[in-house]
């Protein structure tokens, strides 16, 4: 049942014009930056060249591509529930033998596959340099890794968000509200004792951060696949709590 | 050894009543915070019967559909389907379970067949059985040149009708359609009645409408719902409805006059020069109204006689009928 979901998803996400925007979109604004990290790199002295290029791609390509996901995720998740509340569709789904958790997962599954080409668009424009510039594999693969990681978490608030409101333009307002929140908790670290890092821990950033210099950590993981998890059973659980 | 038997008989005879019983609901009641919306409702429904659920707007029609469907869960209540309690069993429950809501639930950006074979998977059919039912589904709808069509350019009638082919799709054996005519062309809503009798024969069809005629037309059964309670539960008679007709004349009418119209069998007076009148077989309003005229009494109104259901539904809402 749950590729049912998926399936529908993909589905009626390809045949709209939104990923197809999102995802050219993407391309532009990645390229953009991609070839400014290669004209300030080819332009420096071998000298000055405090990091490798690999780090600089890293960091700044695939930190912008998390931005680009976070933004997106929302948009791409609002018509998974919102919109079904409000066009009524989603009747057809609460009235059929299917559990909720099944729904939830496929629809998690539907909408990560329609982003999942976001994810790998900076690492695809990183492996043109393969042949004409030395490249680190690995720490593009801990980058992309850390980034699909990411955009789960988004992905799952998305779609948090579009089960509380039958509005599509509010479910995205409210996401952004939560990433938002999640972007810069960190930054109340400096309110708090030093040692208690409790909100540099929430912050996604910081968990990306350590992907993107190529370092692969069991708690990073455990962070997002965690939070991941948490939102889709609060997604589970708003569906249930609908229908009192 | 009589005693072992007549329990055994009993057994056998109970359960099949329930095996015919598709619905029951007891003791449902429901409140959206603190405002009821039903209370204590109570009623059954048989394999092969139709019932209508009627009610003026606000009464809480819809509410229950949704319950009985498992959109939402009663407060207080319970109901089953095919025996089998929807609250605890709810994936066992909704197999039988096809339903149509006020707005057809569906996915405008796919085509006719696609929609189609979702809901069908949705509804775990078999795969070599997908295609058999939503050929037959489509034919039974009207659907069998739309299947290419995209739903978003359908227009209200088909979406409607796309609607029906999804609720029947996997053949339930209990079928909830609210305002299932909503939308359709005279032609449709005839075809409509003729199908909802044609699935009546393996299943239970519970029906909302505001369209007096039309429940009175396909139901074997009326619910009246008021104020979130059941104010009427009764089988519809088989026998013809008395279409009589209401007139009001002119200052100065008799009712010997109107009786020696020779369309008229009889006629009582109901008010100030208003009677109730039957016609002779054959007659209509507008050869009554030709000699009302000829007569030289003045036609100030001819308006139908409402149905007993009709008299029924005013009646029990309270709602004076007029003059």
């Amino acid at each position: 049942m749950i590729g049912v979901f998926a399936g529908r998803e993909i589905r009626s996400g390809l045949v709209t014009p939104l990923p197809w925007i999102l995802f050219g979109t993407g391309q532009l604004v990645l390229a953009w930056i991609f070839l400014q990290v290669i004209e300030r790199f080819s332009g420096l002295d071998a000298a000055a060249r405090q990091v490798s290029l690999t780090q600089e791609l890293t960091l700044n390509l695939f930190g912008f591509a998390a931005v680009i996901t976070m933004l997106t995720a929302p948009i791409l998740a609002m018509r998974m529930f919102s919109s079904e509340f409000r066009d009524g569709s989603f009747d057809l789904i609460a009235a059929a033998p299917v559990r909720f958790g099944s729904v939830v997962i496929g629809k998690f599954i539907g909408l990560m596959l329609l982003i999942l080409p976001l994810c790998l668009l900076p690492a695809i424009n990183a492996l043109m340099l393969i042949g004409s510039a030395e490249l680190d594999l690995w720490q593009i693969a801990a980058a992309t890794l850390g980034l699909c990681l990411a955009t789960l978490l988004f992905a799952a608030i998305g779609l948090y968000a579009s089960s509380l409101t039958a509005q599509p333009g509010a479910a995205v307002l409210i996401a952004f509200a939560i990433l938002l929140i999640f972007s810069i908790i960190g930054r109340a670290e400096i309110l708090t004792i030093k040692t208690l890092s409790l909100f540099g821990w929430l912050s996604w950033n910081e968990h990306l951060f350590w992907f993107l210099l190529g370092t692969v950590r069991m708690s990073d993981l455990a962070y997002f696949l965690l939070f991941t998890l948490f939102f889709l059973l609060l997604t589970q659980r708003r569906l249930v709590n609908r229908r009192l | 050894m009589t005693t072992p038997l007549r329990w055994q008989a009993s057994v056998d005879r109970l359960s099949f009543r329930i095996m015919q019983t598709l619905l029951r609901v007891t003791n449902l009641s429901h409140s959206f915070g603190n405002h009821p919306v039903l209370s204590e409702v109570n009623l059954s429904l048989e394999r092969g019967e139709v019932l209508g659920l009627l009610g003026p707007n606000g009464a809480g029609k819809t509410t229950c559909l949704r319950l009985m469907s498992g959109l939402l869960t009663p407060n207080y209540g319970q109901i089953e389907i095919q025996g089998i309690n929807l609250a605890k069993h709810p994936l066992r429950a909704k197999r039988h379970l096809g339903y149509l809501p006020e707005r057809p639930p569906l996915l405008p950006e796919l085509r006719v067949d696609e929609y189609l074979r979702f809901c069908a998977r949705l509804h775990r059919l078999p795969r070599r059985r997908i295609t058999i039912a939503i050929d037959d589904a489509k034919q039974r709808c009207g659907l069998e040149d739309s299947g290419k069509r995209l739903i978003s350019a359908l227009s209200k009638g088909f979406r409607q009708r796309l609607g029906i082919a999804q609720a029947i799709l996997h053949q339930p054996r209990l079928l909830i359609l609210d305002e299932p005519t909503e939308g359709l062309d005279p032609v449709q809503m005839r075809a409509l009645r003729g199908l909802i009798r044609e699935l009546a024969r393996d299943s239970g069809i519970i029906l909302a409408s505001h369209l007096l005629p039309e429940v009175q037309a396909v139901c074997d059964r009326v619910v009246i719902l008021h104020q979130g309670r059941i104010c009427f539960n009764d089988y519809l008679n088989d026998d013809k409805p008395i279409y009589g007709w209401r007139v009001q004349l002119g200052t100065g009418s008799t009712l010997l006059k109107l009786t020696a119209l020779p369309c008229i069998t009889g006629a009582v007076a109901i008010g100030e020069d208003r009677y109730r009148v039957l016609l002779e077989d054959g007659t209509d309003s507008a050869q009554l109204a030709q000699q009302i005229m000829n007569a030289g009494l003045h036609l100030r109104e001819l308006i139908p006689e409402r149905t007993d259901l009709e008299r029924a539904f005013f009646d029990l809402i309270g709602v004076e009928e007029g003059r």
